[in-house]
């Protein structure tokens, strides 16, 4: 008895928040999600990252019941996220990618009406806003219309209305954008907060400075998952060495260089180049000893560590030589 | 779980009251309008009755007798006269003369009386609005009616007494039958129900049900398609609420707001234009079951459409027929038998009718109950619908 108790308590530990298998989702002949398997474990950052169009928006409105998946299914802790969507509910809060509070309604009342809808009991409501209201540092602003917020604050008003049923998990489509840094940042620091409290994060983005910050990162495009793994595993699947040149003029020499055959491709960081190269060594070492272009002006060169913006490109654009990767 | 939960769905309630109070412009017009509409139509409807029709009068005859019938329909109400000159040749030209009507006294009218064989008077009608056609033509009739009887008087009153003497040899039953046969036959009428024969008493319902109609099938239908104008809605869906607590939570604030409309524009036809009401639990019963249809119909026209705009357009081609087709202000009978089963189908026709039963009739139950049933099975149709079209929208 005491053994299978154990044994219990460790599946529902180990047990994924959310599991996808095989979700997809086509609208006709678009197929928006393709395919789509992935576990979520408990108190992960999870950044789901990928272009405009890539199937982030509609994965996460799956997640959330919003529209029904066309194949494949869903679960979020073991409860199917369309026949069951109604139980799952209470279980997670939705921040959507555009502003999608009542306007008209002041932060206090937009505050008690999502309490209300979620079903949170009376007493316990008002605590938990004002806990809310300093978590998101809206205090000063209970009374003001959510018309007559920022940007920012409007973002962090969304987030405190999608925590006001204590969800165990939180969606987040783009939150952060459109924001200003200081903005972006107060936004990261709440979800590292919710994180710590045990809270699972599921959130989209395309800013790859915010894909650093998660805990683990999945690569959508075209509705088909490429890769999913901790930042830092993801960046270890870079195989090449990454060179960075310095050059002059700078704008004619990034055309040039990507005309070149044996550079995957390039991109311009900080007035320097980076380039893709599978065999970047045997590159560099040639053109020490014959520089192609008479009209351009090596002035230097390093190695530098990939970052997520650079795994990212290879994964999109399918820079196969530079990743030590199998397709998931 | 139970079925409806009083909590989510007074959140709801108390979210959309704050939509309404928030919005000046709505509110301004939800309680300004009712008042300033019923007093309007109230007295737009006061009465049936033409008054100052714009007409021209030609006398060519130009006799004392033509002077004493212009005399007469001079007095007559219905017309403001303008006089042509006798030797005009346009009188036809009604739109040039500014006027609907023309009424010519020919040349040697006087003439043709003395010599028994009388010349008809001519009208020109405007008659591109048929109503107003018929009734002046039912005037002139009648004040050359009240002509006639004058010179008939006159002519009895200067007959000969040799001709009295003749008739006294007449036997008695002819001479009762001669009598019978002079005096104007009469109709002795007793107006029922709506004694007093005011047209507001029987306009009152339509005002009312017009209004709310009007008011709770727009304002409803935007409901729903604003919040899925300004994503909203995906939000609401994402709450434990069901769609039962988002629609009945959504209609409540508008039930309210709109029962308060019908107290205010009771109250203004009560006061200012005397009109009376009888049962007052029936009456309010058939306002309730009204308002209810309505509001789902609204409800369904806004799960229906994609916009605040589409909504807005949707209720006005519904609401467009259902003005002209329900009765709200003039007599169903006045419809052809197919039409009038078109009409069978919009709320407000019933609404009218049970309205009418008990307030002006003052009638019985049995007499109003199938347009009860009637609209409870609208209400109940339209709100199943619009939890069946939210349903979709998940999808």
């Amino acid at each position: 008895m005491q053994i299978s108790g154990i044994t219990a308590i460790k599946i529902e530990m180990n047990e994924p928040v959310i599991a996808l298998h095989h979700l997809s989702k086509s609208f006709g002949n678009v197929h928006a999600v393709q395919d789509l398997s992935l576990t979520i474990e408990v108190g992960t950052i999870f950044g789901f990252l990928g272009p405009n169009g890539a199937g982030k928006t509609t994965t996460i409105r799956m997640l959330c019941g919003l529209t029904h998946p066309t194949g494949g299914h869903a679960t979020i802790q073991g409860a199917d996220i369309w026949q069951e969507r109604q139980k799952v509910r209470t279980r997670f809060g939705y921040v959507p990618q555009s502003f999608s509070l009542y306007r008209d309604l002041t932060v206090l009342e937009n505050f008690r009406f999502f309490g209300g809808a979620y079903g949170v009991p009376g007493a316990e409501l008002e605590g938990r806003i004002e806990r809310l209201l300093s978590v998101i540092d809206l205090q000063e602003k209970r009374s003001a219309t959510a018309e007559n917020l920022s940007g920012g604050m409007r973002q962090l008003l969304s987030i405190g209305c999608a925590l006001v049923h204590d969800p165990t998990l939180l969606f987040l489509d783009e939150p952060t954008r459109g924001l200003d840094p200081v903005h972006r940042q107060q936004i990261w620091n709440l979800l590292y907060d919710l994180s710590h409290e045990g809270k699972t994060i599921f959130v989209t983005t395309h800013y790859m400075d915010e894909a650093e910050r998660c805990t683990e990162v999945g690569f959508i495009e075209n509705g088909r998952l490429l890769a999913k793994a901790s930042p830092r595993a993801l960046k270890e699947t870079f195989s090449a060495r990454l060179l960075e040149i310095d050059v002059e003029p700078l704008m004619p020499a990034l055309v040039r260089l990507r005309e070149l055959p044996e550079l995957l491709g390039v991109s311009l960081r900080s007035g320097s180049l980076r380039l893709y190269a599978p065999e970047a060594e045997q590159l560099l070492a040639r053109w020490r000893e014959d520089w192609p272009f008479p009209d351009l002006r090596l002035l230097g060169e390093r190695w530098v560590e990939p970052d997520m913006e650079d795994v990212f490109t290879a994964y999109s654009q399918g820079y196969d030589g530079v990743l030590k990767r199998s397709r998931p | 779980m139970r079925w409806l939960s009083f909590e989510a769905t007074a959140s709801v309630a108390y979210k959309e009251f704050l939509h309404i109070y928030r919005d000046r412009r709505v509110l301004l017009l939800v309680l300004l309008l009712p008042p300033l509409f019923t007093l309007l139509f109230g007295h737009a409807f006061e009465t049936s009755e033409l008054t100052g029709v714009p007409s021209l009068l030609v006398d060519r005859d130009n006799t004392p007798r033509s002077q004493d019938f212009i005399d007469i329909i001079s007095k007559n109400k219905t017309f403001r006269w303008r006089r042509g000159s006798p030797d005009m040749k346009d009188e036809s030209n009604l739109l040039g003369h500014g006027v609907r009507a023309a009424l010519v006294i020919p040349a040697g009218w006087n003439e043709s009386l003395e010599n028994g064989d009388p010349k008809p008077l001519l009208l020109y009608l405007d008659s591109g609005d048929i109503n107003t056609a018929d009734a002046v033509e039912g005037s002139v009739r009648q004040s050359l009616g009240d002509f006639q009887l004058k010179q008939r008087d006159q002519m009895i009153e200067q007959l000969p007494e040799e001709v009295f003497e003749l008739g006294k040899q007449l036997p008695v039953q002819i001479r009762k039958r001669f009598v019978s046969m002079m005096e104007m036959w009469s109709v002795d009428r007793k107006l029922l129900y709506n004694p007093k024969s005011r047209v507001i008493d029987f306009v009152v319902p339509g005002i009312i049900g017009m209004i709310l109609q009007l008011l709770t099938v727009t304002l409803m239908a935007c409901t729903i398609a604003r919040e899925r104008e300004s994503g909203t809605l995906y939000q609401l869906m994402v709450t434990s609420l069901r769609r039962r607590e988002i629609v009945i939570g959504k209609m409540l604030p508008y039930l309210v707001v709109s029962a308060v409309l019908v107290v205010v524009i009771m109250l203004v036809s009560g006061w200012h234009f005397g009109v009376a009401f009888h049962q007052l639990p029936a009456l309010a019963l058939v306002c309730l079951l009204f308002l209810l249809c309505s509001l789902g119909l609204g409800l369904l026209i806004s799960a229906f459409s994609r916009t605040q705009t589409q909504a807005i357009q949707f209720s006005v081609f519904f609401l467009l027929p259902v003005f002209v087709l329900s009765g709200a202000f003039a007599p169903l009978e006045q419809l052809p038998t197919a039409v009038r089963y078109i009409s069978e189908l919009f709320p407000l026709t019933h609404f009218c009718r049970a309205f009418r039963l008990v307030n002006m009739y003052d009638a019985g139950l049995q007499f109003y109950v199938a347009d009860l049933v009637l609209l409870l099975a609208g209400a109940l149709i339209t709100f199943i619908g619009a939890v069946f079209l939210l349903r979709r929208i998940e999808q």
